[in-house]
């Protein structure tokens, strides 16, 4: 029991990754409908960033976390003004291309700026197993991992409350839902575009902290970006609390599947379980779990 | 019935040797006309005509190759969208462009969007002023409700409503932002005689009770004569003629190129 | 057959509540009695405002001075014009109190009927809700010269009509705190002057024919027939009702305003017409009319609904509904059931009834009405099945309302309840429904005549309806009065009430019975193509048109059932035991409204199918096994043609007649 019960956290925490990966994506796709395939380089750019600015300049922790948040701000204005600004009313496709691109150009500029290596990212998170939930239930859970899970709730509620309450959350959703209504209520398309690319930086910024903790910041991780997108199909392009529970089902799912099933086929399961899953939502479900069904008057 | 005859002020809208061309299509050549405060005026003229192209110009939407346009008195070659909705013009669109996952208070609330004032982390605090705000914001809205007579869809997410109604709420949501200048393209499209009038008298009665300008297409002709104070006629890009109602009517111009033709 | 029901004059008479005996004087008493607590609501700009009673005095007391600067005089006639508005309720209770009489006028009256009752009924005054109805009287001014004074509610759109007699609410009512400012005590000597006798209101019915008859109503008659259902019913202060129906129709006057005056509960109005259903879940009423149709359409949603449903919540619903049908009305009526069906009863109750009457604002229902027609029993079950207190009650214009009404434990599909306090109940030779009671109207308004044709000089009025009392005390309404005619043994012959049973069957789509000056009663039966046409499918009895299918014997032997089912009920009722059907054909066409055979609206035509099909009824009254038709019919495409046939008369299995021994 316990052993299975040590899984699905497990399980959970990596789910948890894929969902601040996930939510990144779900972002962009609702204010302009494109599929950013640049999110899980975002989020090695911001982890390579953070670990250079506390490297090469030497700064303290939190200092350096505002300058990459700087940083990834300054990013999205660039993005906007450089790439999506001339390419407004383009085929989707063509701006999903254009995000391909921008993936290369980071990874690039990543590598140039900061090298190749494999970097340690140490910003003082507590690491090894928690004491006290071994003691007291011999759980054996990564102190980083409830650090991990802790702050994407706390990052998932205030972007819940910016986006529900505040004006620029509503102007989020008009816009993800009509342009050209938007623009006539007064909505100027290029700051929900700054600001949406923005917050996705910082989201991303958070995962490549998270993820780059875990297992230290390596080009691998702009790999994470192929996880979210079985977690997607199950969540919804467009649901937040969407790309939340499919990240953790798809967490989860891959942990047990890997543990009770790997014997039978062989193992490595969890490197394909999370797209099988998605192969088979997308036929019973292709609206995933939680996006809008269309609806159209008849 | 004794009408008060309305006062129509000076112009609050003027633009000058617009031209507007799509590759090598002339949508608009050398259009200047004015709009004047308070008055109603309808562009028309056959499909294609450049009617919507004109709205599309005045609000920011296309940006002219030639030609100039002057809103309370302030120049300018292009619009943006969202700065001329900050100065006051609104619009509806012809294909009904509503938040269609919304509800109708919804979607006529983020007509109030450019009026919220205070910064975010009031807003999401949802306290005091905010909260107050929030109120303010509702009550403003529940009278456009109450005003459009769509009480009993306040909840109803729009795209489940019948095209007339949307249409309302988009009305709606137009007049939410206060405007100073209305653009309505084709307001009665695709509406029974029942929709019609009753969008008429709305339309009438912004203009009536809130002095709110309004510059509307429109297909109809009965309608176009009855509810406007001006026409201005578009044919093929062009002006054809500019005055009352009565004097467009008789216009032979118009008759030749418009009103004589049968059309739908 | 001169049963006569209900109390014998030399009953205790029922006191008006604490001695008043008008509005007015009612509204003050409230005022006093419970001044801080909700008179009215409105749903208004999103929310629902409310006045409380003494409120309301305030808002009376300012309109009826108003009126008298106006120069409303004592005896005028206000005509009220609008939806359910507060403000209109007022006016009829400030009219009141200054001795006006308000003339309630419908609301979606065109300019015409309206102009015909105004004009009629000599209004001074006119309250209009909006721009809509202003147009209106705008437009017949000239035809009403009585007409002087007109005040609206909403200004929406108002402001540039600039005649003279046109004056805003909010403008009369300030003029009349200025007016009750210089004559203080005018408003208390006025209200005191009017008497229980006094007339209280003119209620037009618009009739089937002809142009619309003023009731004329005594505010004794609203008072007293208001307080006899409070006091039936055991209503309270705490009732709380939606205002919905017109106001000019005489069961809202005392639903919303009769019976909240003397009981002293709040009435709301909703926000619009169209927002009835939604105002109704917020409201949650517990004491609630609606005539038939509207109960049909909510339970037509809800069936909709539910098949747009998740396939768990349809499972559910259909299983719980089957428990509810099996058992809930007997709960309801408090007769024993099985414990496993009221455990059953009581989970559906938290898994399906109770969200249900949640969704439909039905979860605070004490009292639930219905009347107007007849109600199907299937959709009446099924509120009561949902453990809804909905009850029949049988009523006009006339009598203020209450004639019968379904005592708790007596609830039936088919009857309208036994007499109201205070009602006798006569049935008379011909079967017409016969009444007397303290809510009988005064007198038809300028119609001498018609108020002696309706009202005898001892007082019992003709209510048009045939009907009769049956062995349970309860009134059964069959059919119109002059629709009912008479078998040889001089026994009842209600044709409408006999095929409306026959066409209660799915396989029967049309029934004409036969029977009035005749010795037995026959009848003809058009079956349903869509219903036997998929049995014979079902069964694999081939047949190639109508005309076969009708003729088929095994078709015959369904309908020859049915007829006898029918007869078996027939026969239960000693009043209609001898309108058993004996004899039946099977028609080979389908009555046509081509053909003349019905109305557009699909009602027989009883004479033309009478003439048109005499030999297959001269068949029906013979010996003959089969006789012999040759009609014309018209094709869909317009031609005509002939159709003969050699039709199949037959026999069905009447009963003796057995009087009902169930107990009630």
């Amino acid at each position: 029991m316990m052993f299975f019960l040590e899984i699905v956290i497990s399980g959970l925490t990596t789910g948890v990754m894929y969902s601040l990966v996930a939510i990144g994506f779900v972002l962009i796709f609702k204010a302009s409908g494109v599929f950013n395939f640049a999110q899980g380089v975002l989020a090695l750019f911001a982890a390579l960033t953070l670990v250079g600015l506390m490297e090469k300049f030497g700064l303290p922790a939190w200092l350096a976390i505002i300058g990459t948040i700087a940083v990834m701000i300054a990013l999205a204005w660039a993005i906007e003004y450089f790439v999506l600004r001339h390419l407004v009313n383009q085929e989707h496709i063509i701006l999903f291309m254009s995000t391909l691109g921008l993936a290369y150009v980071l990874e690039g500029a990543g590598d140039i700026l900061w090298g190749s290596d494999v970097k340690v990212l140490d910003i003082g998170l507590p690491q090894g197993a928690s004491d006290w939930l071994l003691d007291s239930y011999g759980l054996y859970v990564e102190k980083l991992e409830i650090v991990a899970a802790v702050v994407a709730t706390a990052l998932v509620v205030v972007l819940a409350v910016f986006f529900q309450r505040t004006r620029i959350g509503r102007a989020l959703r008009a816009v993800a839902d009509d342009h050209q209504a938007a623009l006539s209520i007064g909505i100027s398309l290029r700051t929900i575009w700054i600001i949406v690319w923005s917050v996705s930086g910082i989201v991303a910024l958070v995962a490549g902290i998270m993820w780059g903790s875990k297992s230290g910041v390596q080009f691998s991780l702009s790999l994470i970006a192929l996880k979210a997108l079985p977690v997607l199909i199950l969540g919804g392009f467009t649901s937040i609390p969407g790309a939340i529970i499919g990240g953790l089902i798809i967490g989860v799912g891959e942990k047990l599947a890997e543990v009770y099933l790997g014997s039978m086929v062989g193992g490595a399961i969890e490197n394909w379980f999370a797209y099988m899953l998605a192969l088979a939502f997308l036929m019973f479900r292709p609206q995933g779990l939680f996006g809008e069904k269309i609806i159209e008057r008849v | 019935m004794s009408q008060v005859q309305k006062t129509i002020g000076d112009t609050l809208l003027k633009v000058e040797g617009i031209s507007l061309s799509f590759g090598g299509v002339k949508a608009l050549a050398d259009i200047s006309f004015e709009i004047k405060q308070h008055e109603i005026l309808a562009i028309i003229g056959p499909n294609g005509a450049g009617k919507s192209s004109m709205l599309n110009v005045i609000n920011g939407f296309y940006h002219p190759q030639e030609g100039t346009i002057s809103y309370r008195g302030e120049a300018r070659r292009r619009m943006r969208p969202h700065v001329a909705a900050k100065q006051g013009i609104a619009r509806t669109f012809q294909n009904i462009a509503l938040f269609k996952g919304m509800s109708t208070l919804d979607n006529i609330m983020t007509g109030r969007l450019l009026k919220m004032r205070r910064n975010f982390l009031w807003q999401a605090l949802y306290w005091g002023p905010a909260q107050r705000e929030e109120t303010e914001h509702r009550t403003f809205i529940e009278k456009i409700i109450d005003f459009l007579e769509i009480q009993a869809i306040r909840k109803t997410p729009v795209g489940r409503l019948p095209y007339g109604l949307q249409k309302r709420v988009e009305l709606g949501r137009a007049l939410a932002m206060e405007p100073e200048l209305l653009l309505l393209d084709e307001p009665m499209a695709g509406m029974n005689v029942e929709e019609k009038e009753d969008m008429c008298r709305f339309i009438l009665d912004v203009n009536d009770e809130f002095g709110t300008t309004i510059a509307l297409i429109e297909h109809d002709m009965g309608v176009v004569m009855d509810i406007s104070d001006r026409v201005i006629v578009l044919d093929y890009g062009r002006k054809l003629a500019d005055g009352a109602p009565d004097e467009v009517r008789a216009d032979q111009h118009v008759i030749d190129a418009y009103l004589g033709v049968s059309h739908d | 057959m001169n049963d006569v029901v209900g109390p014998k004059s030399s009953q205790t008479t029922r006191q008006a509540p604490d001695g008043c005996d008008t509005f007015p004087k009612l509204l003050i008493h409230n005022a006093e009695k419970r001044g801080d607590l909700p008179a009215m609501r409105e749903k208004d700009l999103g929310i629902w405002q409310s006045w409380t009673w003494r409120e309301v005095l305030d808002q009376v007391r300012a309109l009826a001075c108003g009126m008298t600067a106006l120069g409303l005089k004592r005896g005028d006639k206000v005509a009220i014009i609008g939806d359910n508005r507060p403000r209109l309720y007022w006016t009829m209770v400030a009219a009141q109190a200054v001795g006006g009489i308000p003339v309630p006028i419908y609301q979606d009256s065109v300019a015409d009927e309206m102009a015909f009752v105004i004009d009629h009924a000599e209004a001074r005054f006119a309250m209009a809700e909006d721009q809509e109805q202003i147009d209106k009287l705008l437009e017949i001014k000239d035809r009403c010269p009585k007409l002087e004074q007109v005040i609206f509610d909403d200004s929406r759109g108002m402001r540039h009509y600039r005649q003279d007699f046109l004056t805003e609410f909010d403008e009369v009512q300030s003029r009349g705190r200025a007016f009750d400012r210089d004559n203080p005590g005018f408003f208390d000597v006025e209200v005191a002057k009017a008497k229980g006798g006094d007339v209280s209101i003119y209620l037009y019915t618009s009739g089937t024919t002809g142009q619309p008859k003023g009731v004329v109503l005594s505010f004794e008659n609203v008072i007293r027939t208001a307080q006899n259902g409070i006091d039936f019913e055991g209503l309270t202060a705490d009732e709380e009702m939606l205002a919905y129906l017109p106001m000019a129709w005489v069961g809202d006057h005392i639903f919303s305003y009769g019976q909240s005056y003397c009981a002293g509960f709040c009435v709301s109005c909703p926000e619009s017409s169209a927002t009835v259903m939604h105002d109704l879940r917020e409201l949650g009423p517990t004491y609630f009319f609606a005539p038939p149709r509207i109960f049909e359409s909510i339970l037509t949603t809800v069936m909709i609904r539910m098949e747009d449903a998740s396939w768990l919540k349809r499972k559910m619903f259909h299983a719980f509904m089957a428990v509810a049908r099996r058992c809930g009305v007997d709960i309801l009526a408090g007769r024993p059931v099985p414990p496993g069906d009221r455990l059953l009863y009581a989970l559906g109750g938290l898994l399906v009834y109770g969200p249900l009457k949640n969704t439909l604002g039905f979860s605070r229902i004490r009292l639930a009405y219905t009347a107007g027609e007849a109600i199907g029993p299937d959709i009446f079950d099924f509120y009561r099945a949902l453990g809804i207190n909905l009850k029949q009650l049988y009523g006009s214009t006339e009598a203020s309302v209450f004639i019968t009404i379904q005592p708790d434990g007596e609830i039936k599909p088919d009857t309208v309840g036994k007499p109201a306090p205070e009602v006798e109940i006569k049935i008379a030779d011909n079967g017409e429904v016969l009444f007397k009671s303290p809510g009988v109207f005064l007198e038809y308004y300028k119609s001498p005549e018609a108020t002696a044709e309706t009202k005898s000089a001892d007082g019992w009025v003709h209510t048009g309806d045939a009907g009769f009392l049956g062995d349970d005390g309860q009134l059964k309404i069959i059919d119109r009065a002059k629709d009912v005619g008479k078998l040889n043994d001089g026994s009842l012959f209600a044709p409408k009430f006999i095929e409306n049973k026959l066409k209660f069957f799915p396989e029967i789509k049309e029934a004409v019975a036969f029977g009035d000056g005749r010795d037995h009663v026959a009848a003809f039966i058009n079956i349903d193509l869509e219903a036997v046409g998929s049995w014979a499918e079902r069964h694999g009895v081939p047949y190639g048109s109508y005309q076969e299918l009708a003729a088929l014997p095994e078709v015959y032997e369904i309908v020859r059932e049915h007829v006898a089912q029918v007869n078996r009920d027939l026969s239960t009722d000693p009043h209609l035991a001898s309108s058993q059907i004996k004899r039946f054909l099977i028609l080979h066409k389908e009555l046509d409204a081509d053909d003349g055979e019905l109305t557009r609206t699909r009602k027989v035509r009883r004479r033309i199918v009478a003439d048109k099909y005499l030999p297959l009824i001269d068949g029906l009254y013979s010996d003959a096994e089969r006789v012999h038709i040759d009609t014309e019919v018209t094709f869909e495409d317009g031609r005509k043609g002939r159709l003969s046939a050699d039709l199949k008369i037959g026999a069905a299995e009447t009963y003796e007649a057995e009087p009902l021994k169930r107990a009630s």
